[in-house]
């Protein structure tokens, strides 16, 4: 005998309300840009490396750099708030 | 009881179908499950004494609300049977706490399992091993508990091989890894005695173990020469660990604590006997993480409290083992929570 067998999904999904993206500038000219590593070796190298060429192709404004230090640990709040209240953008990386 | 359930569903003729549904969707290890019926949850829920939409914790990275009926159906397609729910409960419950640093142990190429240790009368009376191939198959409970945590992984915090889960080489604990203590041999309080809760409490405890490194010493019953045979393994995780776990087979500890040694004598004996100059340290390959101090000398271990001592395995074989902590035991500490 064939019957229907229902079953439960196992996963949780992040709602689109949880993670919403910031809104995209239309152009990076002259806008102040965060670069924040996160304290592997060379973060801060490809971060200016990066910075580099998009000042260069694009015109991006003055950078504000920053340092969570700790690749294994989430960003201090504090830190991401000066950010925030600083920038028009953040560009983050991780090196090794 | 299964109108409670708030979880999307899926019909199927039959259970292959289903299982092969979720191989393909990725929701598994790899391995066949058991698919979690509507009736087969609500027995793990009814078990727990709560209820399916009880919030147990939140993810604390990604934001994810954890609810006891995910956990559940995780622990049905584990293979769980309905008694073991109320550890795996705890035990997520302790893998959600910040210091853990779930998110970080389960993304990064560094690769940690969890390996959990159950304390307490629940271990024997549901069949936890902990003995003889202590980390070896064969055994229900150790199986399955294990299982169940690392699917929870997989799809309540969607850290999936390839995806999330970014681990270099990663190690066979990730599929599952769990343990009790070996209580017929062990000369001294066990691990959440040690934190604080009470004699015969049922606990468990939550470490993000790296690979194991098996100590071997047939030769010897002297203290000290059998605790200078980790200083290799010790040397292997890195410098300046904040946490570290060994696990002592009998045959070492009842060598060890006939000659009257403490807890405490002993890791401080590790603590001393691992120790070597910053220019050994720089041949090595030192891990990511804590840097050697640079001032001539420096420990494998921060402290010696550093240092978590268990008694696990078969009762012939002098085998020992290090298990390092991820993050250099600095960037997450193990946790340990009451079973309710």
């Amino acid at each position: 005998m064939v019957g229907e067998i229902k079953v439960l999904d196992p996963t949780i999904n992040t709602s689109s309300e949880d993670s919403l993206l910031a809104v995209r500038p239309e152009s990076l000219n002259g806008l102040t840009v965060g670069l924040l590593a996160n304290g592997k070796k060379n973060s801060v190298e490809i971060l200016q490396y990066v910075y580099e060429i998009l000042r260069e192709e694009h015109g991006l404004g003055i950078s504000i750099e920053d340092n969570k230090g700790n690749a294994s640990r989430p960003c201090p709040p504090d830190l991401l708030e000066n950010l925030a209240n600083q920038c028009d953008v953040v560009i983050t990386a991780s090196g090794d | 009881m299964s109108s409670n359930t708030t979880s999307k569903t899926y019909s199927f003729q039959s259970a292959n179908d289903a299982a092969e549904y979720f191989l393909d969707q990725g929701w598994t290890d790899g391995l066949p499950i058991n698919v979690p019926t509507e009736s087969a949850v609500a027995k793990f829920v009814d078990f727990s004494n709560r209820t399916g939409h009880d919030t147990i914790g939140i993810e604390p990275v990604k934001n994810r609300k954890i609810t006891v009926e995910k956990v559940a159906i995780n622990a049905v397609m584990a293979g769980c049977k309905p008694e073991y729910f109320p550890v795996v409960l705890s035990a997520v419950e302790a893998l959600l706490e910040p210091e853990f640093n779930l998110h970080g142990i389960t993304a990064s190429t560094m690769g940690a399992g969890i390996l959990t240790v159950v304390d307490g009368p629940i271990a024997s009376s549901i069949g936890i091993n902990g003995g003889i191939s202590v980390f070896g198959p064969g055994h229900q409970a150790n199986a399955t508990i294990g299982r169940a945590l690392r699917l929870f992984v997989i799809n309540c915090t969607g850290s999936r091989s390839g995806e999330i889960d970014k681990a270099t080489l990663g190690h066979a604990g990730k599929y599952t890894w769990c343990i009790t203590e070996n209580k017929e041999f062990r000369p001294w309080s066990n691990t959440s005695e040690d934190r604080g809760f009470k004699i015969g409490a049922n606990t468990v405890s939550v470490f993000a173990g790296l690979s194991p490194t098996q100590v071997s010493n047939h030769s010897s019953q002297d203290p000290e020469n059998i605790l200078r045979s980790f200083r290799d393994a010790l040397f292997s995780a890195g410098p300046n660990q904040g946490e570290i776990l060994i696990i002592f087979c009998p045959e070492h500890i009842q060598s060890i604590s006939k000659a009257g040694w403490t807890k405490s004598q002993i890791r401080d004996f590790l603590y001393e006997t691992a120790v070597r100059s910053d220019t050994e340290w720089g041949f090595g390959s030192v891990p990511p993480g804590p840097r050697p101090s640079g001032s001539g000398m420096t420990h494998s271990a921060l402290t010696p409290d550093s240092f978590t001592l268990l008694v696990a395995g078969g009762a012939a074989g002098a085998f020992s083992s290090v298990i390092p902590i991820w993050g250099s035991g600095v960037n997450s500490h193990s946790v340990t929570k009451e079973i309710i």
